[in-house]
């Protein structure tokens, strides 16, 4: 099958519909932005966070974008290590994505932590036995990986696009070539060479440290039972494949759509089987998680988990996790002619995308509502408006980071013939 | 007065002020006598004392007090003079301006800065002991009647704002009537042996103390609230910034040296806002040699303070007994504060 990419970029289409895109962008950052002014100037007192509840949405955000990335890179290692056929005209997509997505991971922590300005003391004093300061070390780490990734994975048609391109888009593209011009067979076959390693020694790093680690971050509280299970770090690992799949699922069919860019059905398919079979392996772990915790009657268990799917908050374990994460995309999936129609394909992206948002509440929440000794009073929290607003500035620069260099960089591989 | 003689309980005393006065002159001594008693001159120990007297009736202040008799005094007492920081020199609300206590021979410090001199200069004969040193509490909830007054004499030591309470005490209520039984258990911190709280901090702001307790740096804490979630006792509270603004009258005007640092008035955005916080076993009353203020305060006498290392100690012997417990001690933190059944 032959995609013909017209145009260096991956277009939004000119026009109106990419002015409207920019414009409510830019409002949702405005928006957003009085929520940032609260943060700033009332501390943590903006937020509906207690010292029952300690962590709240920005930690359920943090975590989710970083499931988010996680995912969307080993996506990315599909075509670059695993060379799974097919696979190489939405890697540079997914590692752009698993970029962008680390970036907005890192701003809600550093807005989450009541000193902001003391954030460098993570680097100046390490503790070896603390899980969070390893992972905020991975992290960086994970981060200049993508870079270098997407750096050998574009590298030739960054030199193209130098050649052929007037303006911003050909002189950053210049400016990003670092200088290694050359696009003789063998300075390729080194780029492929380098992407390989750097994807093989990204993915113990994404799945160990980054998200596995995350979870880690969780199960070793040992005080808050919800969350102290070997299992823990596993299912954040499967949720996070299941949700960064489904992004790139998504973005690869709105994309193609926007730039009227021919389909890959192949590719959709496989896209399609291989998160429908996530998404079953992810919801199996999460049941036995259940099963096991409620089989224990361990009282911190049974309460957790009564919480979480009669508590206040049901909807977002029944409808938004369970539906939205689960159902809905399963059965979209389910067959092999809906999985080749980009629409069928794009709505399940879409609805795990917004689902797996409800078990990142799920896992960071409940746990600390019951409180740890019998006799204290019960925690509450919802999330506050300012840390609504915030949360959706913070997205929406997210998205606005990933347009701008959808606009700007070649994420599509120009001109090339895929089988 | 009634005719069968005095109130019981009551003293006899007279209806007048000069009687009041007449019994403490009978106490009085003659300063002169006192003082020749002394290796040190005795007109001016009276020189200083009249003035003294004019300093606490306002006539005289304290600055002119201290400037005036400072060269005196450091030629008659030496080093004892110029060692000692002088009391009325206080860093927060001193009656001697910054000036003139430069120029003071003495030296210069807080109440609290000179009951730690002390403390130190105490046990430099005794090093081998302070090493050994572990803080550990026992609370006997036998005893324990669950008026709360520690939490209070907690709140008014350690000044902690609103949602912010080092100690509370837990209402336990079990059984269904005729047989019920209510069990009142405090709760400080801990202060484990293998605390989750240290394990889990990124940047080593909470560590453990020689002498067992668990401290926080205010100033290296950066508030991401690991350790409030890692802590098996939800001791660790986090500082919003909140204030009692209004709520009583010279709000803020007293604060309170924690971990040994008086920070001053409470300011916006300044340390501890935005970091965790918890109970340090009054670790500034310690190192001055005082218990801590929910132990000195307890009407029941139920809570015991010492070195649990110290087999003489009265600690030592009440967490060894049969009727000795800790805290979720499967958890394996180990904790220092022990409870009596």
């Amino acid at each position: 099958m032959s995609t013909k990419t017209h145009t260096l970029t991956g277009r939004l289409g000119r026009g109106r519909l990419r002015i409207a895109w920019y414009v409510l962008l830019i409002g949702v950052m405005a928006v957003g932005s009085y929520g940032g002014y609260l943060r700033l100037t009332e501390g943590l007192q903006s937020t509906n966070l207690s010292s029952s509840v300690p962590w709240g949405a920005w930690i359920a955000f943090y975590i989710y974008f970083v499931g988010l990335s996680a995912g969307a890179f080993l996506v990315s290692t599909l075509s670059n290590v695993f060379e799974v056929e097919g696979m190489h005209e939405i890697e540079r997509e997914a590692l752009f994505v698993a970029i962008v997505s680390m970036i907005v991971a890192l701003t809600f922590v550093l807005i989450d932590i009541g000193r902001m300005e003391r954030l460098w003391h993570v680097f100046a004093w390490r503790q070896p036995l603390s899980v969070l300061s390893w992972e905020v070390h991975a992290y960086l780490l994970y981060i200049g990986v993508l870079a270098g990734e997407l750096y050998f994975s574009m590298r030739r048609d960054l030199v193209e696009t130098s050649d052929d391109a007037d303006g911003l888009t050909g002189r950053l593209a210049g400016l990003l070539t670092l200088g290694r011009t050359e696009t003789s067979d063998d300075a390729i076959e080194t780029d492929r060479t380098w992407l390989k390693r750097l994807g093989i020694l990204g993915i113990p790093l994404a799945i160990i440290f980054v998200h596995g680690g995350t979870g880690n971050l969780f199960a070793v509280a040992a005080a808050r039972e919800y969350w102290f299970s070997a299992l823990f770090p596993v299912i954040f690992i499967t949720s996070a494949v299941v949700s960064g799949m489904a992004l790139v699922a998504l973005l690869y069919v709105v994309r193609a759509r926007l730039s009227h860019r021919a389909l890959d059905p192949a590719l959709l398919e496989r896209m399609a089987t291989l998160l429908a079979g996530f998404i079953a392996l992810d919801a199996s772990l999460k049941v036995l998680e259940a099963f096991i915790g409620l089989y224990s009657l361990h009282p911190g268990e049974v309460q957790a988990w009564l919480t979480i799917m009669t508590g206040e908050m049901w909807w977002s374990f029944w409808i938004v996790m369970v539906g939205m994460g689960w159902i809905v995309p399963l059965v979209l999936l389910h067959r092999s002619e809906w999985r080749r129609k980009p629409t069928v394909v794009a709505a399940a992206g879409a609805s795990v995308v917004l689902g797996v948002v409800g078990t990142r509440f799920n896992i960071v929440v409940p746990a600390q509502l019951e409180p740890a000794l019998e006799g204290l009073s019960m925690g509450y929290y919802v999330p506050s408006t300012p840390e609504w607003l915030l949360s959706i500035g913070v997205i929406a620069f997210g998205v606005l980071l990933y347009t701008i260099g959808t606009e700007l960089l070649p994420l599509v591989p120009r001109g090339e013939d895929h089988d | 007065m009634s005719a069968d003689g005095p109130m019981p309980g009551v003293p006899e005393t007279g209806s007048d002020a000069e009687t009041y006065d007449a019994m403490v002159d009978v106490e009085a001594t003659d300063p002169r006598d006192e003082l020749a008693k002394t290796t040190y001159r005795t007109d001016l120990g009276v020189k200083m004392a009249e003035d003294a007297r004019k300093v606490s009736n306002g006539e005289l202040s304290s600055e002119a007090y201290w400037t005036k008799y400072d060269a005196e005094a450091a030629a008659e007492f030496g080093d004892a003079y110029r060692e000692t920081p002088n009391p009325a020199v206080d860093c927060a609300e001193g009656t001697i301006g910054d000036e003139t206590a430069e120029s003071l021979g003495c030296s210069v410090g807080t109440m609290a800065s000179i009951a730690e001199g002390l403390e130190e200069s105490d046990r430099k004969g005794e090093t081998d002991d302070e090493d050994d040193t572990r803080w550990g509490m026992v609370i006997d909830l036998q005893k324990c009647i669950g008026c709360e007054s520690c939490t209070v004499a907690c709140k008014a030591e350690n000044r902690t704002p609103p949602g912010v309470s080092y100690n509370v005490v837990l209402e336990r209520e079990e059984g269904e009537f005729p047989n019920v039984t209510r069990t009142n258990v405090p709760r400080p911190c801990m202060q484990c042996e293998n605390p989750p709280c240290v394990q889990v901090c990124p940047v080593s702001a909470t560590y453990k103390m020689d002498n067992g307790v668990v401290n926080i740096d205010y100033d290296r804490c950066i508030g991401c609230r690991y350790c409030m979630v890692a802590c098996p006792y939800d001791a660790r509270y986090f500082d919003f910034g909140e204030n009692y603004d209004g709520e009583f009258t010279e709000e803020g005007a007293v604060t309170s040296p924690e971990y040994g640092m008086d920070r001053g008035p409470r300011e916006d955005g300044e340390s501890p806002v935005g970091n965790v916080r918890k109970c340090n076993f009054c670790h500034h009353r310690l190192e001055r040699g005082e218990e801590p203020a929910c132990v000195e305060t307890c009407v029941g006498d139920a809570r015991y303070m010492g070195n649990l290392e110290d087999t003489d100690s009265e600690v030592n012997e009440l967490a060894s007994s049969s009727r000795a417990f800790q805290l979720k001690e499967k958890e394996g933190t180990d904790p220092n504060v022990y409870y009596l059944k």
